[in-house]
């Protein structure tokens, strides 16, 4: 009883936190930090809301993340912010019952990889459309919003993955899709619409990773189609593996935790940075079954 | 279609297959026997590429002789990473995170090798020319190097899958396979089979990056693409069936080829996962999947 | 078990947040000018940055503290150069934030840009809005100008200017007799959609005629498809808007093809000596110039020479001399004005600065002193061969075979 109202407490001390620090005087290249995590903290928790229980290791992460970011450039100059946000993860999420209605009837590791190509797939076809209709590659961002209100974005949008991831892993949907990690036919035979469901938490994911790319375009200036990356897929399902990717505070363990050593891994060590961090993953994969979750869990 | 054309579509389109088969088979067996989604695979056509180029360079041996140094050094390496690495994840671990856990392992594996390579060989692009010469056929013009590459890819692919199906080592990886745990019963000795065929993959690997070392430039970032490849190649011919993963890496090579004649160079990756789309929706478990 | 290494985990995160604490200690002596920049080291940005700004940033700091240090207006003593630097990754965010942390949190002095276009589109709002000047010896693009950055300043010939130059050096060609017929290929990302933008009017202009233009995308690993179609078509004159390492491939894959045009173009890439070295002198092959060692600019072969000594590869024949331009305009303004980073802006507003790579004078943030300029590798040397008045060279047509 004492634990849960500690850790209520806790959580209240960090949203506080969060909310408050642009006013609090951080400098602006500390709330740029605080951003740049609660991003990851977005993709993290947005990836594992679906791949977590279901066991479908999406790597579509770039695709959705790179759209959204896109979609957000296109649509800056013509709506007020935060409506490039909307627009974002409504493309995403478009994106996602697209390619779900074809991907999710593909079993584990063909799924993995029809979704590993479609950051490439979706930034080929874009590069095509934009050179033959519109002859030009490329958005500029002519007047992005302030930072603080960027801040604000990202942390509402982190916030409201989170509390959606959570209140998923309470409803019958979120408690269907774990029956569907855990035995797929089973769950059919049980009479659970699995393809509705699969398809409805996979768009809902992509809806926040591609909100998340949204808002964190501005910061860019220019965005060209390069930015769907196959690499952004990696360090997401790197950040939530590492976390722990069953747990709704895995993947923020993850996320913060690598987002915090790689920047000061990366002042510190500019060449051997990339070299550790491989080592460090292996060594993490080999001794921590369950990721940094796993660990505090045994701990308590 | 005038008639070089076809001859251009279909020389080009087997010459491309053919170095996609040998990358794409190294990955289905690493795939198929363990489930290991190794998305370092590319690292080691990397690896294999610039082993190439440094004994061709500094040495004067012919590309195609250094193979048989690259290939058996990349076999043992395969072996002694399987045993260091994946074979203590297989051992532990339920078969729901073995998935994931042997994906992070393969990142950080990609990230040490990436980077390895680059604090030894710098960004900078490097390569050399060899057999970068025009040879007619069928009216129309094709490069030696590449028919070379690929000649050689598929005759090791070739061989490989005729192995297989006729030595008794080829039937116990066969039968590992299909029946994972039935082989264990007749005495197969699993873990190092694993760690052979673990080997054998990433000696496909580097010799794939080796035979590609005389056509392109290399960088330390130039395998992931390969990568992508080979695991688009392994489903499209469904996983485990190496037959599966010949032809459809020719068949790859073929649509790819022909979309960038008759398209644009533009849709070569459209055209190719179109290509897998169509198949999967027509055969969610690949082309001769199960 | 857990015990300890749960103990371990704690003393490492403990001793992980000190290390800011140690970096931030000055030191004893006369306090070093701080600059700040990132450069890709891993990454596909990696290549250029290694080849065009990071030699020529480590050469300059190493050239003015070997002399004392820089010269400050209104101090007496000279002070040593200090770099805060890190590796980027060809990571637009990364590079984003350690620009705001040199500003915000280091307070450096003075700030270099990154390498690239995309890099620079993306910090160069951020130096601004902290004040600070940035001269980007690697950022093309005719979208800066829409931009309108006003800390921001350009150095190397933009997209339309370059390929003008182009237009006139096949119409002088075309006079002779020696060009006619264009084929146009064009890597579809931002700088080949812009070269290409340019390069249709500017062609028109000069009266040749384009008898086929293909775009191919970044990565592309077969461009014989579109080589045969341009032999096929009788196009005399080849433009390949391209950098490495596609440069490399389109020129491997002429001669595999068999086709050697008179003129052969390859824009970027081809003004690095080891696109030279790769093609065995690459007699003939044309394409963007800015510079080469013989050019009458004040202090241009000690440049080269010094350049070799100390990284033992010569500089390329581009924007290699231009990203040590950048840090000799610095330099004088510094000397003149001092470190009031508003003073310096005006004065790069203001100068006529005299450089290795020649005059740089800037308008609006873009330098318009130096003319698009064609160079052409002959005998080992990257001649400039357009215009005629800053020439080495005269151009060779046809091109000779290939090696």
């Amino acid at each position: 009883m004492a634990g849960r109202l500690a850790r209520r407490a806790g959580l209240a001390a960090l949203a506080a936190a969060l909310l408050l620090a642009p006013v609090l005087g951080l400098s602006s290249y500390h709330r740029a930090l605080a951003l740049a995590i609660l991003a990851d903290v977005t993709l993290a928790v947005g990836w594992a809301m679906f791949s977590g229980p279901s066991r479908y290791l999406s790597l579509a992460t770039g695709a959705f993340f790179g759209l959204g970011a896109y979609a957000s450039a296109l649509t800056i100059a013509r709506a007020a912010w935060p409506l490039p946000v909307l627009a974002g993860a409504a493309m995403a999420a478009g994106l996602a019952l697209v390619v779900g209605l074809l991907a999710l009837r593909l079993r584990g590791p063909y799924f993995a990889v029809f979704t590993f190509g479609l950051a490439e797939l979706v930034k080929h076809a874009l590069i095509w459309y934009e050179t033959s209709v519109t002859g030009t590659v490329g958005r500029l961002i002519l007047a992005p919003p302030g930072p603080v209100a960027l801040y604000y974005t990202v942390l509402g949008v982190a916030g409201a993955a989170v509390g959606t991831a959570a209140a998923l892993r309470r409803s019958r949907w979120g408690l269907a899709l774990i029956g569907i990690g855990a035995d797929e036919e089973r769950a059919e035979t049980l009479g659970i619409d699995t393809v509705r469901i699969k398809i409805g938490v996979f768009a809902l994911s992509a809806a926040f990773l591609g909100a998340v790319g949204a808002a964190m375009a501005p910061r860019w200036t220019y965005l060209d189609p390069q930015v769907l990356s196959p690499v952004v897929s990696f360090q997401t399902v790197i950040m939530a593996l590492v976390g722990g990717a069953a747990t709704l505070w895995g993947p923020v363990l993850g996320a913060v935790f690598l987002g915090l050593a790689g920047e000061i891994l990366l002042v510190k060590f500019r060449y051997l940075y990339l070299v550790g961090l491989g080592l460090s993953l292996m060594v993490v994969v080999l001794l921590l079954p369950n990721g940094l979750a796993g660990l505090a869990r045994r701990r308590g | 279609m005038t008639g070089t054309l076809l001859a251009d579509i279909v020389i080009g389109g087997l010459t491309t297959g053919g170095v996609y088969a040998l990358v794409a088979l190294g990955l289905n067996l690493q795939y198929g026997l363990m489930r290991v989604l190794n998305v370092a695979h590319g690292e080691f056509l990397m690896l294999g590429a610039y082993g190439t180029f440094t004994l061709h360079t500094a040495w004067g041996m012919p590309p195609l002789l250094t193979l048989l140094i690259t290939t058996p050094a990349a076999f043992a390496a395969g072996v002694a990473l399987h045993r260091l690495l994946y074979a203590p994840v297989l051992a532990s671990g339920e078969a729901g995170g073995l998935e994931a856990r042997s994906l992070l392992l393969s990142f950080g594996l990609l990230f040490v090798l990436q980077n390895g390579a680059l604090l030894l060989w710098s960004a900078d692009l490097r390569g050399y020319s060899y057999l970068a010469t025009p040879v007619r056929l069928f009216g129309t013009v094709f490069p030696a190097n590449r028919m070379v590459a690929a000649a050689v890819a598929l005759v090791l692919s070739v061989a490989f899958y005729v192995y297989l199906r006729r030595s008794l080592a080829g039937k116990a990886v066969r039968a590992l396979m299909q029946e994972p745990d039935g082989a264990r019963l007749i005495g197969i000795d699993v873990p190092r089979l694993h760690a052979r065929c673990f080997g054998a993959g990433v000696a496909m690997s580097a010799a794939t990056g080796s035979l590609v070392s005389m056509l392109f430039e290399l960088t330390p970032f130039m395998g992931l693409p390969y990568t992508v490849t080979a695991l688009v190649v392994v489903i499209l011919g469904g996983l485990g069936n190496v037959l599966g993963s010949l032809v459809g890496a020719l068949l790859l090579g073929l649509v790819e080829t022909a979309a960038v004649y008759v398209a644009a160079s533009d849709i070569r990756v459209i055209a190719s996962y179109a290509v897998l789309s169509l198949i999967l929706i027509l055969r969610p478990a690949g082309l001769f999947g199960r | 078990m857990t015990m300890r290494r749960r103990d371990f985990l704690t003393t490492a995160a403990a001793g992980a947040a000190t290390v800011p604490m140690w970096t931030g200690r000055a030191r004893a002596q006369a306090k070093a000018v701080r600059i700040g920049y990132s450069l890709s080291a891993t990454g596909p940005y990696a290549v250029g940055a290694g080849i065009t700004q990071a030699p020529n940033y480590a050469l300059w700091q190493e050239q003015v503290n070997a002399k004392g240090g820089l010269t400050i207006k209104g101090e007496s003593a000279k002070r040593p150069v200090e770099f805060l630097a890190i590796d980027d990754r060809s990571e637009i965010e990364t590079a984003v934030r350690f620009y705001e942390k040199l500003a915000a949190d280091d307070k450096v002095d003075l700030m270099l840009p990154p390498w690239g276009s995309a890099m620079n589109f993306a910090i160069a709002p951020v130096a601004s809005k902290h004040g600070y000047p940035l001269i980007g010896p690697t950022a093309i693009s005719a979208k800066f100008k829409e931009l309108a950055i006003p800390y921001f300043y350009t150095l190397l010939v933009q997209p339309e200017p370059q390929m003008k130059a182009f237009g006139a050096y096949l119409k002088d060609l075309k006079a002779q007799g020696k060009a006619g017929k264009v084929a146009v290929a064009y890597v579809n990302d931002l700088f080949g959609i812009e070269l290409n933008a340019a390069t249709g009017p500017a062609l028109k202009e000069a009266g040749l005629e384009v008898v086929d233009t293909k775009s191919y995308p970044l990565g592309v690993k077969d461009l014989s498809p579109i080589l045969k179609g341009f032999k096929a078509a009788g196009a005399d004159t080849f433009i390949g808007l391209t950098y490495p390492p596609d440069n490399i491939l389109v020129t491997t894959q002429a001669k595999e093809v068999d086709w050697n045009p008179p003129v052969f173009i390859t824009a970027v890439g081809t003004a690095f000596p080891f696109y030279r070295d790769r093609f065995k002198g690459a007699e003939g092959v044309t394409g963007i110039a800015g510079w080469n060692p013989k050019v009458k600019h004040p202090g241009a072969r000690e440049y080269y020479d010094a350049h070799v000594k100390k990284h033992q590869k010569e500089p390329d024949r581009w924007a290699s001399a231009f990203a040590y331009a950048s840090l000799q305009i610095l330099e004088r303004c510094v000397a003149d004005v001092g470190l009031d980073r508003p003073k310096i802006k005006a004065t790069l507003d203001a100068t006529e600065f005299q450089t290795v790579a020649g005059p740089i004078k800037f308008v609006k943030g873009e330098n318009v002193a130096t003319p698009g300029m064609v160079g052409q590798w002959q005998k080992g040397e990257f001649e400039l061969v357009w215009p005629r008045s800053a020439a080495t060279g005269s151009p060779v047509v046809p091109k000779p075979a290939w090696a």
